[in-house]
């Protein structure tokens, strides 16, 4: 079968099972909430990095979208609105908790929480040495409002304008606070690797 | 364009560059080097979307609250369906021994530090179930998809698809616990991976029964 076939076969049946959840139909709900659980669980469990608030959460999404599944029209695409879903689910259990989504202004950055100045000569290339678990742990280490708009933008391939939307900040904080959750990001896996390669 | 002045823009830069950027992004190592690390690392972090399975706890507890507020109408079908009583007398006993039998695995590699090599590297690959691109599965896998396909063959291809994201996250971890037996985080992600198979396991053959 061609991807585009595959595509539209997949389409085809999360449209029917959109129908019969609508109907109340168990099997139905499932399949959807199979369709979806790991995009959305990933994205609750490296917001909260933690198993089980994020497993709460996911709970939480699904359940919300499953009560409102008889408004679902299709105009949007319904990963789209899920996936919504769940971002303002989480954004609202990190706020209800206090913990910060995004800085309010990036003069409000502590001198410890800005990206250091590049080290020049010394700093080899990370390009093609980032595997999947350090690139993990080091998500999980950046300051709260960098990780939100690094894993919308670069892990969940939100635009700017749809993360500004979604966190309410400018466009132009959302770009700012990327490049510096990227910055970061380098400068912790550069000295992972450093201290790895100074280990006996 | 100097240095500063790059590196001023770059948050705003998308994939293309201006001919002054491209300039100086060919005479200046430190950054170019900059702007490939930032592409390596956007590059590998699309690839942890989705990348994560949770429990099957959650689904329990969202099928128990939709049934508790009413939004199921009608009885599950799967679990409506006469049972195969001979089939499920022979791999009832599974389900708890599948799963201890992993999770057990995992906790005896990570007290030992993962000395031992990975059960998979000592095991020959069966014979025609390569494909392209993917890692082989091991035998217990292919006789549980055979389980899962005789019995529910709609999920068949779900099954296949966790067990192999399951499987390469045992590899991620492994290596991982290999390259520092004392990083401690990554013996609790290998923990966790041995965990998440079991889980499969459990899930699978729950399901498959009556």
């Amino acid at each position: 079968m061609t991807d585009a076939k595959k595509q539209q076969s997949n389409k085809l049946s999360e449209a029917e099972a959109i129908e019969r959840a609508k109907l109340g139909d168990a099997e139905a709900f499932e399949a959807l909430y199979n369709l979806h659980k790991r995009r959305v669980y990933s994205l609750c469990l490296r917001m909260t990095a933690n198993t089980a608030a994020a497993e709460d959460l996911t709970q939480e999404a699904f359940l919300q979208l499953f009560r409102k599944i008889g408004t679902f029209r299709g105009e949007s695409a319904f990963s789209t609105w899920l996936h919504r879903m769940s971002v303002n689910v989480v954004l609202m259990q990190l706020r209800k908790k206090g913990l910060p989504v995004v800085s309010l202004e990036e003069t409000m950055e502590t001198e410890e929480d800005a990206p250091r100045k590049e080290l020049g000569a010394e700093d080899a290339r990370l390009a093609g040495s980032v595997d999947r678990m350090q690139l993990q742990r080091s998500i999980a280490a950046l300051p709260p409002g960098y990780r939100m708009i690094f894993l919308l933008h670069d892990v969940e391939g939100y635009e700017h304008n749809e993360i500004a939307e979604m966190v309410g900040c400018s466009i132009g904080n959302s770009k700012s606070q990327l490049h510096k959750a990227r910055m970061k990001l380098r400068e912790i896996l550069k000295t992972s690797r450093a201290e790895k390669a100074a280990k006996p | 364009m100097t240095c500063e002045e790059f590196e001023r823009v770059l948050p705003e830069l998308g994939d293309g560059h201006t001919i002054e950027q491209e300039a100086h992004l060919k005479s200046c190592s430190a950054c170019s080097d900059l702007v490939a690390d930032l592409n390596a690392i956007s590059q590998q972090a699309r690839l942890l979307q989705g990348s994560e399975e949770p429990s099957p706890w959650v689904w329990n507890s969202i099928e128990v609250a939709l049934q508790q507020e009413g939004l199921i109408r009608q009885p599950h079908l799967a679990r409506s369906q006469p049972p195969a009583p001979l089939l499920g007398w022979k791999l009832r006993w599974l389900v708890p021994a599948a799963a201890m039998f992993l999770v057990a695995f995992g906790v005896l590699m990570f007290q030992r530090g993962t000395g031992q090599p990975p059960v998979a590297e000592q095991q020959p690959p069966p014979v025609g179930v390569e494909t392209a691109g993917l890692q082989p599965m091991a035998g217990d896998d292919l006789q549980l998809l055979k389980t899962v396909g005789e019995r529910m063959p709609s999920m068949r291809a779900e099954y296949e698809a966790n067990l192999r994201s399951v499987n390469a996250y045992i590899r991620d971890a492994e290596q991982s616990a290999h390259s520092d037996p004392n990083d401690e985080v990554a013996q609790q992600y290998l923990r966790n991976a041995y965990e998440q198979k079991a889980m499969v396991y459990e899930m699978a053959l729950d399901r498959s029964l009556p």
